[in-house]
């Protein structure tokens, strides 16, 4: 019979019965909210690790070498991790002999950071800062523009001049009421005059940029290092990625000769590039993408049988109404029909429901967190399918146990 | 082969029917020949247990017998399948029941509307016939009512609009009046004479004396078998 007639019924039912209607739907509404949410958060995620964290953490052509410690997660055994505790440092001297080695090399800098309690201004403060001694070229490298004042040159490395560039934030709060310009800032026993501002990052990766203090390289060897000519990484930028490709080949062959590595052995010290960064997330996103599926079928089958159920329900509670509508002529595929249409609108009521609260979700996660989570179409459309499926698979035992009343039984039925 | 005469509407042969109860066979028909001719108004009794309500589901195509042949308007359904059954409870049969069996959840025009809908009837032509209908028994300002919203002879009434309004060969009405107080028996039984006069085949079910009456032939069941199969002028009482 009509469908547009069944669709009608149980949207009245969903809305007469509103609680009741709630918690028959809950699965099917916490599956699609969760696929749904998970979804935005991932391509969100996604997006956010492609286009901002590795254009500016570590921009495009260019890599960073460090040394490898023995601290991630301390998952490799005893042996691997007093090897890496030998691993050598790098040093001032690599970088200079890399710089004349690898022609590809078009920016290149090195730096050291230490974190700081706290640094003052006259009677501000400011805490948990990050200090950064940086050669001339890290700026640029960084891709860390100045909105005021000047940034680090030459000059101020090599003669060790102690001036510093400060982020945004340090900027707010030691200077609220003037520019922080030929104004100085007191790092530990010392004082710096600043000479530029860094501009605003803000979000996630600004918490970084924002709360840092840049000085010169030369400033902080004489201050704050404590191992002279030991740097933390060396930033190298190429100007292709076909530079970049031969470059990082001839960087690591210099290194390992250079650290007298045979043939065969691992490499002591660590090349990340944006990719090996891109990597690193697309192994995280691949377990996202394989745990979420099982929970959303998981809620959805849930949801399923909870709609049987209730429609079962139905079937029993309606079993007259069944009987007549057979006495007037109802084959049994327009009650199969029927029933059908009732749980498949059931359950895309419950889907339109989880679609909105995901959607909101993922308003929420845009909001409050740096992720710019965003709910791309197919995943409605996979959403409310998904929702409608479910209602249809689960309601075809309910339809055909109902199509299959004997109209006298059903007549009778009390 | 044998043909059913051109006026009969109903036509039975040695229609039976056995249920299995456990180990038991239970004989509820034990053979009935029974001819009903176009436009008769024919009440059916008997005691319970006589085989009333199974005959009456035999004829209602909502059972099919053990054995036995059954004619509907000249065609053979003893041997139809449930679609084909539901078809000819579509198109040839207007059922009209005691309890009134209307859906509670929707209106009047829907309810008797609802043959139409299983007949594929587009929704205009539905709606105008429907409203046809209601006009006929007297309820053309009760379409967008509720069956909780009238009362008892409203109901019964709008069962037989349903019962007609897909111009059926042949109007069931099994115990019309018996959920009905005397005075709205009388207007649902001045009713279905009024269709008789019109030129409706009717079967009544009942076990009421005075409900017979209305009826011009008299059959009464006993133990699966026709007892006695009588005419009489109608309003004459029954002996």
């Amino acid at each position: 019979m009509n469908v547009f007639d069944a669709v009608f019924l149980a949207l009245r039912q969903v809305w007469a019965q509103k609680l009741k209607s709630f918690f028959t739907l809950l699965g099917v509404i916490v599956g699609v909210t969760f696929l749904i949410s998970v979804i935005a958060v991932v391509e969100g995620m996604n997006r956010y690790v492609e286009d901002d964290f590795a254009g500016s953490i570590f921009g495009v052509n260019t890599l960073t070498i460090e040394r490898v410690y023995s601290r991630r997660g301390g998952r490799e055994d005893p042996r691997t991790r007093r090897r890496q505790a030998r691993n050598p440092d790098i040093t001032t001297a690599d970088a200079e002999l890399l710089r004349e080695n690898v022609p590809e090399i078009w920016y290149m800098a090195y730096s050291m950071d230490r974190f700081m309690p706290e640094v003052r201004a006259g009677q501000n403060k400011r805490k948990n800062v990050r200090l950064i001694g940086v050669t001339d070229e890290y700026l640029a490298l960084q891709g860390w523009d100045i909105v005021d004042g000047r940034g680090l040159t030459r000059i101020d490395d090599m003669r060790a001049i102690r001036v510093a560039v400060i982020g945004d934030a340090i900027a707010q709060k030691l200077f609220p009421d003037e520019s922080p310009i030929e104004n100085y800032i007191r790092l530990g026993p010392f004082r710096y005059r600043i000479v530029g501002v860094l501009e605003r990052q803000g979000g996630f990766i600004g918490v970084i940029r924002d709360a840092a203090v840049v000085i010169p390289w030369g400033a902080y060897q004489a201050d704050f290092s404590r191992r002279r000519n030991v740097v933390e990484g060396i930033q190298i930028k190429f100007r292709t990625s076909e530079a970049m490709a031969a470059g990082e080949a001839s960087v690591e062959e210099i290194l390992r000769a250079r650290h007298q590595l045979r043939p065969g052995e691992d490499n002591d010290f660590d090349i990340e590039t944006a990719s090996e960064v891109l990597t690193a997330w697309n192994a995280i996103k691949k377990v996202l993408l394989a745990a979420g599926p099982g929970l959303v079928a998981v809620a959805l089958v849930v949801g399923g049988i909870v709609i049987m159920n209730i429609m079962l329900m139905s079937v029993l509670e309606r079993t007259r109404e069944i009987g007549v509508r057979k006495a007037l002529g109802a084959r049994r595929i327009d009650i199969v029909r029927q029933f059908l249409a009732e749980s498949a609108t059931l359950s895309a009521v419950g889907a339109v429901i989880g679609m909105l609260l995901g959607i909101g979700l993922a308003r929420l996660v845009d909001f409050a967190t740096p992720l710019p989570a965003s709910v791309p179409m197919w995943s409605i459309v996979l959403g409310v399918a998904l929702g409608l499926f479910v209602g249809l698979v689960f309601g075809v035992y309910p339809a055909i146990r109902a199509s299959r009343l004997d109209p006298i039984v059903a007549l009778r039925y009390e | 082969m044998m043909m059913p005469p051109d006026n009969a509407v109903i036509l039975t042969r040695e229609l039976k029917k056995h249920y299995e109860l456990g180990a038991e066979t239970v004989r509820a028909l034990r053979g009935v020949d029974m001819q009903i001719n176009k436009n008769e108004l024919v009440a059916i009794m008997g005691p319970s247990g006589s085989g009333k309500s199974t005959l009456l589901n035999l004829i209602g195509c909502l059972d099919t017998p053990s054995d036995g042949q059954y004619w509907l308007g000249g065609q053979e359904v003893s041997q139809l399948d449930d679609n084909e059954l539901a078809r000819i409870r579509n198109r040839e049969i207007g059922f009209v029941f005691q309890t009134f069996n209307l859906l509670s959840r929707t209106t009047a025009l829907h309810n008797v509307e609802l043959p139409l809908i299983y007949a594929g009837l587009p929704a205009r032509e539905r709606h105008q016939r429907a409203k046809d209908a209601l006009d006929a028994v007297g309820l053309a300002d009760r379409i967008t009512h509720h069956p909780n919203e009238l009362s008892g002879g409203e109901r019964q009434r709008v069962a037989i609009a349903r019962a007609l309004v897909n111009q059926p060969s042949l109007v069931l009405a099994d115990e019309p009046t018996g959920n009905l107080d005397s005075s709205t028996s009388k207007e649902i039984m001045d009713i279905l004479v009024r269709l008789h006069e019109r030129g409706e085949t009717i079967l009544l079910v009942t076990h009421e004396r005075d409900i017979a009456t209305y009826a011009q032939r008299l059959i009464t069941l006993r133990d699966g078998t026709i007892e006695s199969d009588e005419r009489h002028t109608i309003g004459a009482p029954v002996a």
